[in-house]
């Protein structure tokens, strides 16, 4: 399904108009803020040597548990684009844009992209040993489908011509750059999974960041729901998703960089799998890592998915 | 007692005028503030509806109390210096997150029958349900979760903390980081931080910051301060880190001894000297400090869990000032009370500062009420009296929706909304 409305209360979503837009001056660059890390790598792309980027959360942190700080209110205060992911992923977007008064265009850019719901109504999150729930109806993980990326690049690319009409030339000349480059990083993780045996195309992950993923390219992904490394009932928990696991025949068990791993390791060890490696969901790797892009991440999600799921 | 201005917020008015303490609109959005407010020398905590100003329950305990809620809001803990004793007070109002909304539970407020004896309680510290109460007395620090309170079946665990002294702990699931003592004599404030856990081992190495005094938590992070700097406290993997993040070398020469942290932006407000306070944006380093001058010297400060660009300085020319956190400003200032001064014994009767929903509240011991200033326009906007001297406060609440007659409303491994906590310890 099309994303049904704007999701993120209070924001001004911005209007593509072109017409009567404020002409930056040469030696200005526009000031944008991204929440996140892998939309700050989609923005960069765009926007090039044009832009001033701030990134609120960056590589291997989780927009979902952030804290904002003052200078993060200060940036917004300060930024002519704001760039969310909305679908309720930023939890703390709302507050932050109310504190920081800022009247910069909020661009949201999940709006177009093809939405799934999720089944559950929302997912947990494993942070120091607790399982923390995330209610929402949709599920905010798009840009783990690059289809979806694209979509995400185009809105970029439309909000900087709104802002800055004079250099929209030049995003819409890397946003087509960078399409294509999208465009081939799609086809390179179909042929990855293709080369997965059919029957062996089930996964284990925490944190199930990878529904869109799932959708597009045909791994199952199976993830625990409500199971707290520190709580009671968690040895119950586990026992029904090692049942699961064993009926759905899953073939390895991944961790992920934005979350906690003593609960997938105790997965892995009573379900007698193997780590497959760490997959990258929310958030890019430090510079020197493996996902230091979106295009790296993805490439590095889909050969280590590949790997681990092909193996005997 | 006066009833307050009917303006306190939208919401509060439409309760009044339906004359209800707790309302309910059309979608089931539930509303509740309550204040707990201690007496400055009878045993009693006044429970007040903050929307209509109701007195809800007067609670006798043992002692005049200092108050702390926990970041749930569940449950308010009346430390009792003088008659050492440590009391816990269900709240009455219980939050249930869901992501996108919270469900909200309203029930009378409850003196529990739990209570923690002992010679000198003094800092009480509660991080994510866990609570460390600290004895001056004692050599060990006791440690127990907001759970077993409520269930009013208290089970106490233990820290070393190398020997008695008037120190702090922060308490986490399997570890506390203790304050250490003075080597050359304890009753001087301690001189550092360290990891232990409750089998007596020393996780990691200790961590200088002499003259430690004043703790806070703004989300994640818990703060220590002391005469270098703070000390910087984070979950890192299975225990605890800690961190010295130093003064900037642009400060004047001073210490904080006094924190609060923000909540809905990461920060902490310090003391810093009698007539100024410092800002601190961790994430920012050296540039992370702002100094706000006062126009005289501070009696109480509060950070506002629902506009968090602002926190609250009441000075003791009676005046409640409207700090910008961003810029480092008195936005706002708004005489109160006649003067209080700083003169004298720190624990006189003084002013004390709450934020509940769209009112700040501000006690005024001397003159036996509550101020309730509308924190939207920053105008005054009614008062409470309450009998005696009413001195520490601490208030609990918020929005949610309400599940009326739902039998077996399940939240397994739900989280909780956290709202406004900060640790106060004022005798600078």
């Amino acid at each position: 399904m099309k994303k049904p409305f704007s999701l993120v209360a209070g924001l001004i979503v911005i209007t593509f108009i072109i017409f009567g837009l404020p002409a930056r001056a040469q030696a200005q660059k526009l000031s944008v803020v991204a929440t996140f890390s892998i939309i700050g790598d989609f923005a960069a792309k765009v926007g090039g040597d044009r832009i001033e980027l701030k990134t609120l959360v960056g590589p291997d942190s989780d927009a979902h548990v952030y804290e904002p700080r003052p200078a993060d209110a200060i940036a917004l205060a300060r930024a002519d684009v704001v760039l969310v992911n909305g679908l309720m992923f930023e939890g703390f977007l709302s507050r932050l844009i109310e504190a920081s008064g800022t009247s910069a265009p909020v661009a949201e850019l999940t709006e177009g992209a093809e939405i799934l719901r999720d089944p559950e109504g929302g997912h947990y999150h494993y942070q120091g040993g607790r399982a923390v729930f995330h209610e929402a109806p949709y599920d905010a993980h798009a840009w783990q489908s690059v289809a979806n990326a694209k979509v995400y690049v185009r809105n970029i690319a439309r909000a900087f011509c709104a802002a800055d009409a004079e250099g929209c030339a030049i995003y819409d000349a890397n946003a087509r750059t960078y399409l294509d480059e999208l465009a081939a990083l799609d086809e390179e993780i179909r042929q990855a999974v293709a080369a997965i045996p059919a029957d062996r195309r089930v996964a284990v992950v925490a944190h199930n960041a990878f529904r869109y993923f799932e959708h597009e390219y045909g791994v199952t992904f199976l993830a625990p729901q409500g199971v707290s490394t520190e709580s009671e009932a968690s040895a119950a928990d586990v026992a029904s998703l090692i049942r699961e696991i064993r009926e759905k025949r899953a073939a390895a068990v991944f961790a992920e960089n934005i979350a906690d791993a003593r609960l997938v390791e105790q997965i892995a060890r009573e379900a007698a799998l193997s780590l497959g490696g760490t997959l990258y969901s929310d958030a890019l790797s430090q510079p020197d890592g493996p996902a230091a892009t979106y295009a790296a991440m993805m490439r590095h999600n889909s050969s280590t998915i590949g790997a681990a799921l092909a193996a005997d | 007692m006066n009833r307050p201005i009917l303006g306190v917020s939208a919401v509060a008015l439409a309760a009044c005028l339906a004359g209800g303490a707790v309302l309910a609109d059309e979608a089931e959005n539930v509303t509740a503030w309550r204040l707990f407010v201690s007496d400055h020398a009878q045993p009693t905590v006044t429970v007040v509806d903050a929307l209509d100003g109701d007195v809800l329950e007067t609670l006798t305990i043992e002692g005049p109390a200092t108050l702390h809620r926990s970041s749930s809001g569940k449950t308010v803990f009346a430390v009792q210096g003088a008659a050492g004793e440590v009391h816990a007070i269900k709240s009455g109002i219980a939050f249930h997150d869901h992501g996108d909304h919270a469900d909200i539970d309203v029930d009378d407020p409850e003196l529990l029958h739990v209570h923690i004896d002992g010679d000198k309680p003094a800092h009480f510290v509660e991080r994510q349900g866990y609570v460390a109460q600290w004895f001056d007395g004692e050599s060990k620090v006791r440690v127990f979760t907001e759970e077993a309170v409520l269930g009013e079946k208290l089970e106490i665990r233990t820290a070393d903390i190398g020997a008695a002294h008037h120190g702090v702990a922060v308490p986490f699931q399997n570890h506390v980081v203790v304050s250490i003592p003075n080597p050359e004599d304890a009753s001087k404030r301690p001189v550092g931080a360290r990891v232990v856990d409750f089998e007596g081992n020393r996780i990691g190495e200790d961590v200088e910051c002499p003259g430690l005094h004043g703790s806070a938590a703004s989300g994640s992070l818990h703060a220590l301060a002391c005469d270098t700097g703070l000390l910087l406290i984070r979950q890192a993997g299975d225990a605890p880190a800690i961190e010295h993040l130093p003064y900037a070398a642009s400060l004047p020469e001073g210490s904080a001894s006094t924190l609060i942290g923000g909540t809905g932006l990461q920060y902490f407000v310090g003391n810093y000297g009698p007539d100024r306070i410092l800002l601190v944006d961790p994430s920012e380093g050296e540039n992370g400090f702002k100094l706000v001058q006062l126009p005289t010297r501070r009696v109480h400060f509060a950070t506002d869990p629902i506009r968090p660009r602002f926190a609250y300085v009441f000075t003791e020319d009676g005046q409640l000032h409207q700090v910008d956190v961003l810029h480092g400003e008195i936005e706002n200032s708004l005489r109160l009370t006649d003067p209080y001064s700083m003169d004298g014994h720190w624990s006189d009767p003084r002013p004390r500062v709450a934020v509940a929903g769209d009112a700040i509240v501000v006690t005024d011991p001397l003159d036996g009420k509550l101020h309730l200033v509308n924190a939207a326009r920053f105008e005054k906007a009614g008062e409470i009296e309450i009998e005696g001297r009413p001195f520490n406060i601490v208030a609990v609440g918020g929005s949610g929706a309400a599940h009326g007659g739902e039998d077996g409303h399940d939240h397994d491994g739900h989280g909780h909304a956290d709202d406004a906590h900060g640790h106060d310890h004022d005798h600078d």
